[in-house]
């Protein structure tokens, strides 16, 4: 499970005061020098691992539904205001329960069928059926939504049981599907939405699939009949290395024209000969304390001396210098720094002080034992950290965090597991989290906090959980913040969530990583975000990118 | 009849291993403490009625034995089960790498036993000389070398000239067969040459004793005698005799080339059967694992039976 | 009877066992390749023996920047965490060592056993057993290591287990053929038709006919298991919290060493791999040929296959 893909499940909606109203279509476009044509080749270490949207799990697979599929709102090239993308305008009325969308005229599906409002309400209504089931991965996108109707072609009306904040950020992310090809896959109360291979896919972006293999490729070409602005390109294609040291050689030998994650040993290299470019992004690695307040053995864990002791022990400069060599800063809040004012800059990253550490332990009444090792309860404090093995920088982070906790009297143990086995080992006994007690990953964080700040609540069990945090005031905060429209109000509340947090510490936070990406002199046009240059954010990037 | 017995032994054999291997592979994958139940609930997306068609399909709500039974009249016919990892069945997952594999399996084992040969020969030859120990050690120092370690070693100096990664250039649409062959022989050098390397190295020591033992024999040493030139020798006698034991142990080494080529399909990411079985354990696709493993053993079990008729054809003494 | 009591015993029993014994010395001594891999041997164990005391650097200090160049102070240069690759070789070398030497001490013991058992009783134990043994040659061992160690999780003892309970297949034939020859020998019917029993027949007369070769095969397994470490190390089945030197090559591989032109990080380890199987390789095989002329062409492979005497290969023959 890597977290990856949650940036893809629920997205941000505006930062507090930008206009909901105010997108119309996007005018901008490419300069004069470019040249179109050719295919734009991109490598990745990650993978699309399934075309089908109600299974797909990595950001790759959600960043290419966003080019395939229409959707009805895009962020802006800054990555701040929504514009437009199938709906070329919007507005709410019934106090924001009734959201009405005017959609594009004439548009049409890759095999030829007109796409219209109709498709985009079938999608909705479909979703919120199945939302317990076939359609749970999309469960996230529709919730409040009573139900869409499309009284004409071009026209949507969503009504929704409360006022919600975030109708756009949510329908950013909701790809529409063509009914008359999905409506024969929702049989079996909707499970049959999953089995669907969705291969050959038809969709109505500005790139079609043309072949796909998994684990290998994904390629793309220029639709024709798409709605919007059409591509410089004729396609572009999705290479999937199986390891970094293939992919970086790939694009030294230009066999592919650009990297969208480039491993932190590799910049300086790629430096010279390729554009390397960077943004603070929204990954964030880990350390993850079991912080069930059911949790039966080892519960000097639950101690907030001993957390904090912890945190002091954590070299984030250590960490930024050798795992991330740089490119990255010290992370402190559950909402990244990167994703603006929604985070805290209350929220700092603890001081690494191994002298405090000790004194922390010792003053808690935590004596050391044989080999230094501090005892709790009669037994050693010795853990075993649970790590995925497909986050790479995880290894490294744990061979400068365990000679640093020896110091303060803890041992750990590394326990490397594939990630289904490790989130398995997180969650046991079944999704009840009493049984591990440290562990490390990440989470790519989205511009809204919303789902973030989901992921600690107590709903969250056997969930998105991997910490086992329960807590009542907290969960009060959560809902508080849900049902604030005014964003300045709710924007006090994510402060105060990300203080208590902090507190409570159910994560340390280590790094937020940027966002590194190179590419081919001869190319150029990609457009930034803190996802990368393939990113679902909107559909400007590989349509704006060509040969110079 | 010499021979009827012979065959008919090995061949029992050959049915039984398989037996043995198919019986172990339930056990190994349904047996293991914590699997099966488990495992199903791994399977990623699978919802609860999918699981609990996969619990039928396997009979997991059966006894072991019974569920043992079902296993066996499965592969009866040739049902290997679905993958976890792409829903597809494993036979065809498993035919679509065996084939991608073949091509560059071919071709390094083609060079080894080339090489190996010539230079296996040319040691046994010069025996005593600095050819000797030359060639031996070359062929030693190729047969320690880790095979991964080889193939990056290869990557690092042939870097920015071929292509380190796949099988074919992905991007090439719609190439036309020339451009295609090309591409595809840029690729598979690296690869092919790294398995060619470390069979060679071991083929060398192989011929070279096999040579060596044939040289020492009497026949030879009264050919020397009677003056016959060096070539005549090698050709007519050594050679011929020698022939019997390289045969055999070629035979027997190819059954586990695919098995050991997962970690050059690992290095440069070859869609192979040696990456199918990497790729999945990393996804715990079970079935694929499973179908995986018992075509390796197959094949050992295969290759193993036809050096021994090899062996059979070739040597009139064995009576048994 | 009461005459072959009364002969000399300590003759009969020891001079063979004197001069079997001497053989692994004198291999050393007369055959320079068996000289070469003994010293080879001997100095990379003496160097991870005082890898804690040697080591010019501790293995979790950075030093210097992520993969800083070899310079006076770092020969080799520094690794992907910013360590020095001359001490991380020596500490390497130590858990590979252990791992060889442990894994070849569980198929020791499980293919000494079998080996004794099968030649010892013959019969049916040993129709039986060696069908057992032969089943174990044709599995495909990479891909078993692979499959268990992904079911078991990646830990040093589970990986000395699987390699371990895979490798004694080679060990177990040459033990048992040597034991046949040995039983039919004068003394040990002698000692046999005395009525001494199983046990110290094994133990006085059986097993140090045997010691030699079980240390050329002890010598050929280790090369083998440290191969097979490398392997599982390199396909990420390692134990991530000890460094061997498998591992040492995937860490450096994993972030991108070759691309990024850091080659000290990643030919030095494999390098010294590549050192210490061809020093086992050399030593076990001048040993094996030294003991038995005919088993020359019987040949451990890390690869492909596993002990394989050419003439007589399935078991019945030999």
């Amino acid at each position: 499970m890597n977290k990856r893909w949650l940036a893809a499940l629920v997205t941000g909606c505006l930062a507090a005061g930008l206009a909901a109203y105010a997108a119309t279509a996007n005018g901008s476009s490419a300069s004069p020098t470019a040249q179109t044509g050719g295919t734009f080749r991109l490598g990745t270490s990650s993978r699309i691992d399934s075309l089908n949207p109600y299974v797909a799990f990595n950001q790759d697979a959600y960043s290419m539904f966003e080019y395939v599929y229409p959707e009805l709102v895009q962020y802006d090239k800054s990555n701040r205001k929504f514009v437009a993308d199938f709906a070329t305008s919007w507005k709410a009325t019934n106090g924001g329960k009734t959201w009405t969308f005017k959609t594009r005229k004439g548009a049409k599906w890759t095999d030829g069928k007109p796409l219209s409002a109709k498709d985009a309400a079938w999608t909705i209504n479909t979703d919120i059926k199945y939302a317990s089931g076939g359609a749970a991965n999309a469960a996230g996108l529709i919730a409040h939504i009573k139900n869409a109707k499309a009284p004409n072609a071009t026209t949507l009306v969503v009504t929704y049981t409360k006022a919600p904040g975030n109708v756009l950020g949510q329908f950013q992310q909701f790809a529409i599907l063509p009914q008359h090809v999905w409506s024969k896959h929702a049989g079996h109360k909707g499970n049959d939405l999953k089995t669907f291979s969705n291969n050959p896919l038809v969709g109505a972006g500005p790139f079609k699939l043309s072949k796909y293999k998994k684990d290998d490729i994904a390629l793309f070409q220029r639709n024709g009949s798409f709605y919007g602005e059409k591509p410089l390109v004729d396609g572009f294609g999705l290479r999937m290395f199986s390891n970094e040291d293939a992919l970086v050689s790939a694009l030294k030998t230009h066999e592919i024209d650009a990297i969208e994650a480039v491993p932190g040993t590799a910049i300086k290299t790629l430096k010279s000969g390729f554009n390397v470019r960077s943004t603070a992004g929204v990954d964030q690695t880990d350390f993850i304390i079991n912080s069930n307040p059911k949790k039966k053995s080892h519960r000097e864990l639950l101690n907030l001396k001993v957390k904090a002791a912890m945190a002091h022990a954590i070299d984030r400069k250590q960490i930024i210098r050798v795992v991330f060599l740089g490119y990255a800063k010290p992370a402190s809040s559950i909402i990244p720094a990167s994703t603006g004012a929604w985070h805290n800059p209350g929220v700092k990253p603890e001081s690494f002080n191994l002298a405090l550490a000790n004194k922390i332990l010792d003053q808690a009444g935590f004596k050391k034992g044989s080999g230094g090792i501090r005892v709790a309860g009669g037994h050693k404090m010795s853990y075993d950290v649970i790590t995925p093995t497909d986050v790479p920088s995880v290894n490294r982070t744990f061979q400068i965090l365990q000679p640093d906790f020896k110091k303060i009297g803890i041992q750990l143990r590394q326990r490397a597991l594939d990630s289904t086995a490790a989130f398995d080992a997180i969650t046991a006994p079944n999704g009840k989290y009493l049984n591990f007690d440290l562990a490390m990953w990440d989470w790519v964080a989205l511009i809204d906090p919303d789902f973030m700040l989901s992921v600690v609540t107590c709903a969250q069990y056997g969930g998105w959980s991997d910490s086992g945090f329960c807590d009542k005031g907290y969960d009060s905060m959560y809902s508080q913040q849900q049902l604030t429209p005014n964003q300045a109000k709710r924007k006090a509340v994510v402060w105060k969530m990300q203080r208590y947090l902090q507190a409570k510490r159910p994560y340390i936070w280590l790094a937020q990583q940027d966002a590194v990406w190179a590419v081919s002199k001869s190319w150029a046009g990609l457009v930034a975000s803190p996802q990368g240059p393939f990113n679902s954010i909107n559909k400007l990037s590989l349509s704006r990118v060509h040969r110079q | 009849m010499r021979g009827a017995d012979y065959v008919i032994k090995r061949l029992a054999f050959a049915v039984l291993t398989v037996f043995i291997a198919v019986t172990i592979n339930f056990a190994l994958f349904r047996l293991a403490p914590g699997s099966a139940v488990t495992n199903l609930a791994r399977v990623p997306h699978a919802t609860p009625e999918t699981r609990q068609a996969l619990k039928r399909q396997f009979g997991l709500d059966k006894s072991k034995f019974q569920q043992y039974v079902i296993y066996l009249q499965q592969l009866a016919h040739g049902n290997l089960g679905i993958s976890f990892a792409n829903s597809q069945p494993v036979s065809d997952n498993l035919r679509t790498a065996l084939i991608n594999s073949l091509p560059m399996v071919f071709l390094g084992t083609l060079f080894a036993i080339v090489l190996g040969t010539l230079t296996g020969i040319v040691s046994a030859w010069r025996r005593g000389t600095l050819t000797e120990g030359a060639t031996v050690t070359t062929a030693l120092g190729f047969y320690s070398m880790p095979t991964h370690w080889l193939g990056l070693m290869l990557v690092i100096l042939f870097a920015g000239v071929l292509p380190t990664g796949g099988m074919s250039d992905e991007f090439l649409v719609d190439p036309s067969f020339w451009t295609h062959v090309q591409d595809l022989a840029k690729h598979i050098f690296l690869p092919a040459l790294t398995l060619g390397l470390v069979l060679y190295g071991e083929y060398t020591l192989i011929v070279r004793s096999a040579m060596l033992e044939t040289l020492g024999e009497d026949y030879i040493l009264t050919a020397r005698a009677k003056g016959l030139k060096p070539w005549a020798i090698l050709r007519r006698h050594a050679l011929r005799n020698a022939l019997l034991p390289i045969a055999t142990l070629v035979a027997l080494s190819l059954g586990y080339i695919v098995a050991g080529a997962i970690l050059i399909e690992t290095v440069f990411s070859w869609p192979g059967i040696g990456r199918a079985v990497y790729d999945a354990v990393l996804q715990r696709d079970y079935p694929m694992l499973q179908g995986a493993f018992l075509l390796l053993t197959c094949s050992v079990v295969l290759f193993n039976l036809i050096a021994d008729l090899l062996y059979f054809r070739l040597d009139p003494r064995i009576t048994e | 009877m009461s005459v072959a009591v009364r002969e000399p015993r300590a003759v009969i029993e020891q001079e063979p066992v004197r001069s079997r014994r001497g053989i692994v010395w004198q291999t050393i001594r007369r055959r320079p390749s068996a000289l070469f891999g003994a010293t080879v041997l001997l100095g990379v164990i003496l160097a991870a023996l005082l890898a804690p005391v040697v080591a010019p650097y501790g293995i979790h200090d950075q030093v210097g920047p992520v993969f800083g160049h070899p310079s006076w102070r770092h020969p080799l240069g520094l690794d992907d965490g910013g360590i020095d690759m001359v001490s991380l070789l020596m500490w390497g070398a130590r858990i590979s060592l252990v791992v060889g030497f442990a894994a070849t001490f569980v198929s020791m013991v499980i293919g000494g056993t079998v080996g004794v058992a099968a030649g010892y009783f013959g019969g049916k134990t040993d129709t039986i057993l060696m069908r057992i043994t032969d089943y174990f040659l044709v599995i495909p061992d990479v891909p078993l290591m692979i499959v268990v160690a992904a079911i078991w999780g990646p830990s040093l003892f589970h990986i000395v287990i699987v390699i371990g309970i895979l490798l004694w297949t080679s060990t177990a034939r040459v033990i048992r053929a040597q034991v046949k020859s040995v039983r039919e020998r004068v003394y040990v019917k002698r000692a046999r038709a005395l009525g001494a029993g199983h046990a110290r027949i094994v133990l006085r007369h059986v097993l140090p006919q045997v010691a030699p070769l079980l240390i050329a095969n002890t010598v050929l397994t280790i090369a083998v298991a440290i191969f097979d470490e490398t392997a599982l190390a390199f396909l990420g089945l390692g134990d991530p919290s000890r460094i061997s030197l498998g591992k040492v090559i995937e860490n450096a591989f994993q972030r991108a060493a070759i691309s990024t032109g850091a080659w000290w990080a990643i030919v030095p380890p494999g390098a010294l791999v590549a050192v210490i199987i061809l020093a086992c390789s050399l030593l076990g095989g001048a040993i094996e040929d030294a003991l038995n002329p005919r088993l020359r062409v019987a040949h451990l492979s890390a690869r492909t296959f596993r002990l394989r005497p050419l003439v007589g290969r399935s078991s019945d023959a030999v």
